[in-house]
């Protein structure tokens, strides 16, 4: 008796799962066309298609295939800047979090003040005054220089709290283990507690990444950077032609987001595979 | 003359008494368990004798090495001074506490490396020493997560063990396992005690305190209750206090 209802109740539970198994699927489906048929209308209202009085946006094609390949070497120089600025920007940041964390008030007046100063003025300002500003000073950086000191700066500021919730995410139980095996508190931080905070940092500052991907194209606000953008509305308004410019420079922005979603989904996936 | 000596302690937390005026000897290769229910202050006890708590008050000696606490802020003599007792006491934790980023051999060389600058090739022989001493040979490049906790636990014994301290602090060792695991974990434990080794024990296991101690200390509300041959301590108990905690959970 209780073993057929045992193996009714397995049964069951199989069922269900495999129902709600099929559903999540089929949404998937749905989802994946909706995302086409999307596209697909986005396509249509660039496309110069004519139906009676209605007419969708015409593009000029012979413009786009001529200075594509003008806009497109922007790429190399939207990610040279990305990821040096992000390189530094976790270097800021994780300075910034111990700063946070420290005991010792000049240091952890100086983090928080950083972070206070930077969140509260814009990026574009901070931009500027790398490039700008500072040449009254008769110190004149090259726009690149300056730009990637301004997004190191900012998204080092904001990327300190990912830092700190890394830093604090490791048990206290690692750093009671550590210190009562004879570590002092800096050979805790860098041989147990950093390694571990490591991976709880590495998703998030993949997300800020693909956020200054974006973010990366305010340098281009300098007119030294020959960025994505900066080529796609010298091109753009020199023929007049910018909605043509800025599409294709969106198109690239969009799929080096996609490109690197994706890598850091997979990332994020291995990592948390990790062992614990 | 004893190795460990914990004389007038007292432990606040914020208001709360933790531990008052207590005191305690422990003679090298003794094995003395600490008793009582949970909030008695028996792990902030262990926890003081290497700091992993600051005392209140009080002085602690370790092996000829004296911390006297008058006040919060500790020199930076007494800090070194205590960076002394925790390299000749050993500690076990109950949660473990393993390095999930290294490998069971590279938890218990991380230490002698980073600590005591011993070469690779001498701290590997060591470590590999006392993982066979506690069975474990086998798990040597295993993660941590890969291992059940009382093989968790072993490891964590042997990585202590690997630093060669003179006195292994066991805070509730066997709380975090499942039943059928403590065993393994507490055989390790009785091998050690047989060997020599000064130990202080934390523990919920009144089997292997009277079994394998050689004194019992009954804690409550922050006081040393009682003190004793565990046989006497536990079985015939001269405090209400202790008896009524031995009939809850015998």
């Amino acid at each position: 008796m209780q073993v057929t209802s045992a193996r009714d109740g397995a049964s069951l539970t199989q069922l269900v799962m495999k129902q709600q198994e099929r559903e999540h699927r089929n949404f998937q489906i749905k989802v994946v066309i909706s995302w086409i048929a999307l596209f697909a209308l986005l396509l249509f209202l660039f496309s110069g298609f004519r139906l009676g009085d209605l007419k969708t946006i015409q593009l000029d094609g012979s413009f786009m295939s001529e200075w594509a390949p003008f806009i497109a070497e922007g790429v190399v120089v939207t990610l040279e800047i990305c990821f040096i600025s992000i390189f530094f920007a976790s270097i800021l940041a994780l300075l910034a979090a111990l700063g946070r964390l420290s005991h010792v008030a000049p240091l952890y007046a100086l983090a928080t003040f950083y972070v206070s100063l930077i969140r509260g003025t814009p990026l574009l300002l901070q931009i500027f005054f790398w490039f700008l500003a500072l040449p009254q000073l008769g110190i004149v950086l090259p726009g690149m220089v300056a730009g990637v000191i301004a997004l190191s700066l900012n998204y080092g500021a904001y990327m300190s709290e990912i830092f700190r919730a890394g830093i604090q995410g490791v048990s206290k139980g690692q750093r009671e283990a550590a210190l009562a095996l004879g570590m002092t508190q800096g050979q805790t931080m860098r041989r147990i507690v950093l390694p571990q905070a490591f991976r709880f940092v590495v998703p998030p500052v993949g997300n800020e990444f693909i956020a200054m991907l974006k973010d990366s194209s305010l340098v281009s606000a300098t007119g030294f950077v020959q960025d994505i953008l900066w080529r796609a509305q010298k091109v753009g308004r020199a023929n007049f032609h910018t909605l043509e410019a800025l599409l294709i420079a969106a198109a690239w922005y969009w799929a080096l987001t996609l490109i690197f979603s994706a890598i850091q989904s997979r990332l994020e996936k291995r990592l948390s595979r990790g062992d614990r | 003359m004893s190795i460990i000596r914990v004389s007038h302690l007292d432990k606040l937390f914020g208001r709360l008494h933790v531990l008052k005026d207590v005191s305690l000897a422990v003679e090298p290769q003794e094995v003395v368990c600490i008793i009582g229910r949970s909030g008695s202050g028996k792990s902030t006890l262990l926890r003081c004798i290497n700091f992993l708590e600051q005392p209140t008050h009080g002085v602690i000696e370790v092996d000829g090495l004296v911390v006297n606490v008058a006040q919060h802020r500790l020199t930076d003599q007494q800090k070194q001074t205590i960076h002394q007792i925790r390299l000749c006491t050993g500690m076990v934790f109950q949660e473990f506490n393993l390095f999930p980023h290294l490998s069971v051999l590279d938890n218990l060389i991380e230490a002698p490396l980073t600590v005591k600058g011993t070469p690779r090739d001498q701290a590997t022989a060591l470590a590999e020493k006392y993982l066979d001493k506690v069975g474990l040979m086998s798990k040597r490049n295993e993660f941590p997560a890969r291992l059940s906790g009382g093989q968790k636990q072993r490891v964590a014994i042997a990585r202590a063990l690997t630093m060669e301290p003179k006195v292994m602090l066991f805070d509730e060792p066997t709380s975090a396992l499942d039943p059928e695991l403590i065993g393994e974990v507490l055989d390790v434990m009785k091998d050690l005690a047989k060997e020599g080794m000064t130990m202080v024990v934390v523990t919920h296991e009144m089997g292997f305190a009277s079994e394998v101690s050689n004194r019992a200390i009954f804690m409550d509300q922050g006081e040393l209750v009682e003190e004793g041959p565990p046989h006497k301590v536990l079985a015939n108990p001269s405090d209400p206090r202790t008896r009524q905690f031995l009939e809850r959970v015998l």
